[in-house]
């Protein structure tokens, strides 16, 4: 069947037999490799991505029912070379080590943000206790969003 | 001069140790383009599955491929009949006798998922497809699934050691049965400490690709040891180390898990090789991650000790029984490093302890981070509170009174040289408040407690040496690689690593490029595991930067009709030694390397082993580390008595790390393992029936999230080790240690209980009320 997807702002028209999730679309389909997985069952927030804004596990979501919505992968964020205050946080505030959450990690905390970028410390916990870290980097990480709030509803210029 | 020098760069991070530099690979991982080995996609690539055993113990009779090879996209199976039956295993140097698992098994299947044969097919589909016709014969055989069922007369056998004790390690010295009589106290407990599971992110993922006519192997690992899981497989594979590249791409963590060679490595390149060439990928699922990858021991950890009454500690005796599950792994080493890390924190001269590392038909216990140390840990410091309560002295006090000291020799030889343990204490005593907290919060149902460790910054495990190389190579344009054998796998070693080439060297950090574990273009290493890596391999970058700086000065002094040693490289400059005074810019000095009149290619190049001796597993004597870190930490706890619920307010770790290449990976090496701590204290055990892993998914088996960590204090004790480069140790495991026992003697101080078995659950507070009611 044809699948009309519109994945970072980019539409995409696919072959597919109807029963592909978005994670395999994206990784498979696509060599989309920044979307990972960790459990493909939902437990890890591994495979979050962003539809219409709202964050969303890839890996239970059939591609063929998200056409016509708003599809954000991690490489969707960045502008051009520059990065979105959520990446440039959690470099800056030492927030990766393996790295292999957080791309998921960063599409929960952009999800957040958009929404509310002031957020208390236990509405950042609750937005964010669906993505593992197993590496446990999580007050590096809470500080990166924090941060990046700030910047966001200063306007991209402010200096964090 | 033909290309630009790069001294654009120069501002950034020159003189990078000891400055919080970001992740070299930061901006790779936080866009998505950071590949690892589960990113890999390749044209033609197959997909490779382990047929697994579903019994926990039993022989086989047969293995019939044929409905399988029949199938259509299926294009390789191996089964141990294409291999050359040799047996791999991770303490072969000190244990040749624990070399004990076939990477695919023919006679006997000893735990449920035990590899028997491999398929590799065009999809995942077909791949399971064939495993399903994969058709075994087997006969079952009575298994043994507890520790102390499994050593008794008459179990189940599982190898050829008799009551299924792989290893038996008497730790010996002096006569602490004599001392025990001249104690005013004695005290006994037995405390248990469960399977964890190192569970990375990334689980276990290989691609493998044999090119037959050339006979050259390419592995593309996700490992904590490129040249460890090279080694295992020439020799199972009968092949010279140079047939074989491993490339350890970007690793989504491995926590001690993914320090071995597994069948699945070894399979890819075997279905490679009779798929023509064509490369494979194995990725475990979630499910065989939990199952059939390396787990922590479970420990039934004995300890007695006999004190004065005035604190002082004159004799430990004690039995550890570890659940070894169907083969040896690291499992010797990982026994005797929970006997004998003791040494190095208290002073003792009196002791007694044998360790048994038992088969059982569970999964594969071998190394997870604290190796041995976080079970000892627990036992250890939760039963220092028990005797300080005993004889009623404060628990710091009593500490302070026992603990090693810098510039001391152990009982059994280990050289601790830089020592900052009392520093430490005080340190945590002083941040977390610790004497107007303790004891006085009952009301409140808040306790405080404390938990201390020490940690080898390596240890020769499995081989005769344990050196680390480095090659430091500067380009014309002034750019430089840092080649070095170590793997990074999350913690930042690439980073801090370059940070001292860049020191040694004398330029800025962003001239630096790191390219790790290559087993054919970067020096040998033997991996990133015993909080070695800053330490070890740092010491080779050091040197790798050193000498190329040399190499520099030689040109420099020559060109000048200087003497060398008048002269050094410190951020950016050529300068004299006496005075400062500069000479000329780095990247003239490099201009004149690459000059028409010298041509000269600037190669560093270091090798390190740390000055240690190899331990004598009879006696327990031999200092295993070329430095040895330290720390204290403190739990401060509230317990509600209704529900047995434990909330840890907030942790204190303040912890020797000789210096701080780099503070913010420090930090967060520290965050992660508190972290890591808590979820073993409260929620991470994997539980077992039969040899089943009843909670194989991050459902059932809980690890640390963002909601209920507590507030995590780092603080770093820098004490400048002589031996380290630029002082540092390492400190990648010891902040794990103490932390369910720091947890456990809070609990106790908040509400007089004692927990003695992992994990703290609220039934187990209840239960431990309403016996203290009674």
């Amino acid at each position: 069947m044809e699948v009309n997807l519109t994945i970072n702002k980019k539409p995409i028209t696919l072959n597919l037999k109807g029963n592909e999730t978005l994670l395999e679309v994206l990784r498979d389909h696509l060599s989309l490799t920044g979307t990972k997985t960790a459990c493909q069952e939902t437990e890890c927030g591994t495979c979050t991505v962003m539809i219409n804004g709202k964050a969303t596990l890839s890996c239970i979501t059939l591609a063929a029912n998200v056409q016509g919505e708003e599809i954000t992968s991690i490489e969707g964020l960045a502008q051009g070379d520059v990065l979105h205050p959520v990446q440039q946080a959690f470099i800056e505030y030492g927030s990766v080590q393996c790295g292999f959450c957080i791309p998921g990690m960063i599409m929960s905390s952009v999800a957040l943000l958009e929404k509310n970028p002031t957020p208390t410390q236990e509405e950042i916990e609750y937005a964010l206790d669906g993505n593992i870290c197993r590496c446990a980097g999580y007050p590096k990480i809470f500080e990166a969003v924090r941060e990046a709030g700030k910047k966001m509803k200063n306007g991209p210029n402010t200096k964090i | 001069m033909a290309l630009t020098p790069k001294s654009k760069f120069v501002d950034q991070y020159v003189d990078p140790v000891g400055k919080s530099v970001p992740r070299i690979e930061g901006r790779g991982i936080v866009t998505g383009q950071l590949k690892y080995v589960f990113d890999v996609q390749m044209a033609n690539m197959l997909v490779g599955k382990m047929l697994r055993s579903p019994h926990p113990h039993a022989r086989i009779i047969s293995i019939d491929t044929s409905k399988a090879e029949a199938l259509p996209g299926v294009k390789a199976i191996v089964t141990a009949q294409d291999t050359h039956q040799i047996k791999f295993g991770s303490n072969e140097y000190f244990f040749p006798h624990t070399v004990d698992q076939m990477a695919l098994e023919s006679l006997k299947v000893r735990y449920i998922g035990d590899e028997l044969a491999a398929v590799a097919a065009v999809d995942e589909e077909t791949a399971d497809e064939a495993l399903r016709l994969i058709d075994v014969k087997y006969e079952i055989l009575p298994g043994v699934f507890e520790i102390e069922e499994a050593i008794k007369p008459g179990a189940p056998q599982i190898h050829e050691s008799l009551n299924n004790i792989a290893v038996i390690l008497p730790v010996n010295f002096g006569n602490p049965e004599r001392l025990m009589k001249e104690a005013d106290s004695v005290r006994e407990s037995r405390f248990w400490c469960p399977v964890a599971h190192p569970s990375p992110m990334e689980p276990h993922v290989c691609v493998g690709q044999w090119e037959t006519f050339t006979n050259k192997i390419t592995l593309w690992s996700s490992s904590q040891a490129p040249f460890k899981c090279r080694e295992a497989l020439a020799k199972t594979l009968k092949m010279d180390l140079n047939d074989i590249r491993v490339i350890k791409m970007a690793v989504g963590g491995g926590f001690g898990g993914k320090l071995e060679m597994l069948p699945m490595d070894f399979a890819a390149c075997l279905l490679s090789k009779k798929a023509g060439g064509l490369p494979v990928k194995i990725c475990l699922t979630r499910e065989e991650e939990f199952t059939t990858t390396r787990r922590k021991h479970g420990m039934i950890y004995k300890v007695k000790t006999g004190v004065k009454k005035d604190g002082t500690l004159l004799a430990i005796t004690g039995e550890v029984l570890a659940d070894g599950g169907a083969y040896c792994s690291y499992g010797p080493t990982v026994l005797a490093a929970a006997m004998m890390r003791i040494f190095m924190v208290y002073k003792i001269q009196h002791f007694r302890m044998t360790g048994y590392r038992v088969y059982t038909n569970n999964p594969i216990s071998g190394a997870m981070r604290g190796f041995g140390g976080v079970q000892s840990g627990f036992a250890i410091e939760s039963h220092m509170d028990l005797v300080a309560k005993d004889i009623g002295m404060d628990p710091i006090e009593f500490r302070l009174k026992n603990i090693t000291e810098p510039n001391t020799v152990t009982v059994n030889k280990m050289i601790l040289t830089t020592n900052g343990l009392k520093e430490c204490i005080e340190k945590a005593v002083i941040a977390s408040g610790w004497n107007q907290k303790r004891g006085k919060q009952k009301h409140l149902k808040r306790g405080i407690g404390i938990g201390i460790a020490a940690d080898v910054m390596g240890s020769k495990m499995y081989k005769s040496h344990e050196s680390a190389g480095a090659i430091v190579k500067v380009e014309e344009d002034g750019s430089v690689y840092l080649f070095t054998g170590a793997a990074d796998t999350g913690q930042g070693s690439n980073t801090a690593l370059s940070q001292i080439a860049a020191q040694a060297l004398g330029v800025s950090f962003s001239r630096i490029k790191c390219k790790a574990g290559d087993t054919e273009i970067t020096p040998f290493d033997t991996g990133s595991f015993a909080s070695r890596v800053t330490f070890i391999s740092g010491n080779a970058a050091l040197l790798g930067g050193k000498d190329a700086k040399l190499q520099i000065l030689e040109i420099v002094a020559k060109d000048n009709n200087l003497n060398i040693d008048d002269l050094d490289i410190r951020a950016e400059k050529v300068i004299f030694r006496k005075d400062n005074r500069v000479l000329m810019s780095f990247d003239k000095a490099l201009e004149l390397c690459y000059s028409f009149k010298y041509g000269k290619q600037i190669i560093g190049r270091g090798s390190y082993n740390p000055k240690t001796t190899p331990i004598d597993f009879r006696s327990g004597e031999g200092n295993v580390s070329g430095s040895y870190g330290f720390e204290a930490q403190i739990a401060e706890v509230e317990v509600d008595t209704d529900t047995g619920v434990v909330k840890v307010l907030e942790l204190w770790d303040a912890h020797d790390i000789g210096k701080a290449i780099n503070p913010q990976s420090v930090e967060g090496q520290i965050e992660g393992s508190l972290a890591m701590g808590i979820g073993y204290t409260f929620y991470e055990d994997l539980r077992f029936k039969n040899g089943r892993v009843l909670n194989a998914n991050f459902a059932g088996y809980r690890v640390p999230r963002s909601i209920g960590l507590p507030k995590m204090n780092s603080l770093l004790v820098e004490t400048d080790e002589l031996e380290g480069p630029f002082g540092a140790k390492g400190m990648g495991e010891a902040a794990l240690l103490p932390t369910a026992a720091a947890i456990a003697n809070a609990v106790e101080d908040a509400i007089g209980v004692r927990i003695m078995e992992l994990p703290i659950t609220p039934d187990k507070i209840i239960k431990a009320l309403k016996e203290q009611a009674m």
